[in-house]
């Protein structure tokens, strides 16, 4: 289990956002937002609170850290 | 209306297919070092200045064609933090590597000039140095551009 994991993939479904538009909306490519996805990469707190926000939702319920998880 | 399979791309998503405008560049760098380095190293045996000389030039203009046509056929030239650590990751391998071969290659070159018996005509000695330090250049860079490329293949 990683130690920080995400909610993106279900959030932006909810919303019917591609991958493609959350990326355009906070400034990363779709590669990087696929990566964040998987959570093959944790963003830093910037890009972090800019999904939050594109989300609509608090950042906690984006994001989850895991003190056990590893990397 | 999008349809589902848009939004929960599995099959892109899971083999995160799709290189994005960096690694393109990447896969044809490190082509482009293989195809002018490689007949440097593996098939020459005599080297010299004008062919070192020759192959700095022969891979800058491989790099701006080729950069130039992938940028051309790309349309979203974004870049953004990710690609940044991940190319700061390839300049750290990349450094580690040049300054190992360094340090073995100087190592190399005074033990066998001091304990063993090597003598280095003074007309080629030049010519010894340049090719040992382009060879270390040249296996730092490609070091580089490679671990860029399986970085972007695995989790930072």
């Amino acid at each position: 289990m990683p130690v920080i994991r995400n909610q993106i993939r279900e959030l932006r479904g909810r919303r019917e956002m591609t991958q493609q538009e959350l990326a355009d909306r906070i400034g990363v490519t779709r590669q990087t937002v696929i990566a964040i996805e998987q959570d093959k990469y944790s963003p830093s707190l910037e890009t972090a609170f800019k999904v939050a926000i594109v989300l609509g939702v608090p950042l906690e319920q984006c994001f989850q850290y895991d003190p056990r998880g590893k990397r | 209306m999008f349809g589902m399979s848009k939004i929960f791309d599995k099959g892109a998503t899971a083999k995160m297919t799709g290189l994005s405008y960096r690694e393109k560049t990447l896969y044809a760098s490190l082509a482009a070092e293989l195809v002018v380095y490689g007949p440097y190293f593996f098939l020459h045996r005599q080297n010299s200045v004008n062919k070192v000389a020759g192959m700095i030039i022969a891979i800058i203009v491989l790099q701006i064609i080729l950069q130039s046509v992938i940028a051309v056929l790309t349309r979203n030239r974004v870049t953004d933090e990710r690609d940044r650590l991940i190319e700061l990751r390839g300049y750290r391998a990349g450094y580690l590597v040049l300054a190992s071969l360094m340090v073995i290659g100087l190592g190399m070159l005074w033990f066998h000039t001091s304990v063993g018996h090597l003598q280095l005509d003074s007309r080629m000695v030049g010519l010894h140095f340049l090719s040992a330090f382009f060879g270390m250049l040249v296996v730092a860079d490609i070091t580089k551009t490679a671990t860029q490329i399986v970085a972007y293949r695995t989790a930072l």
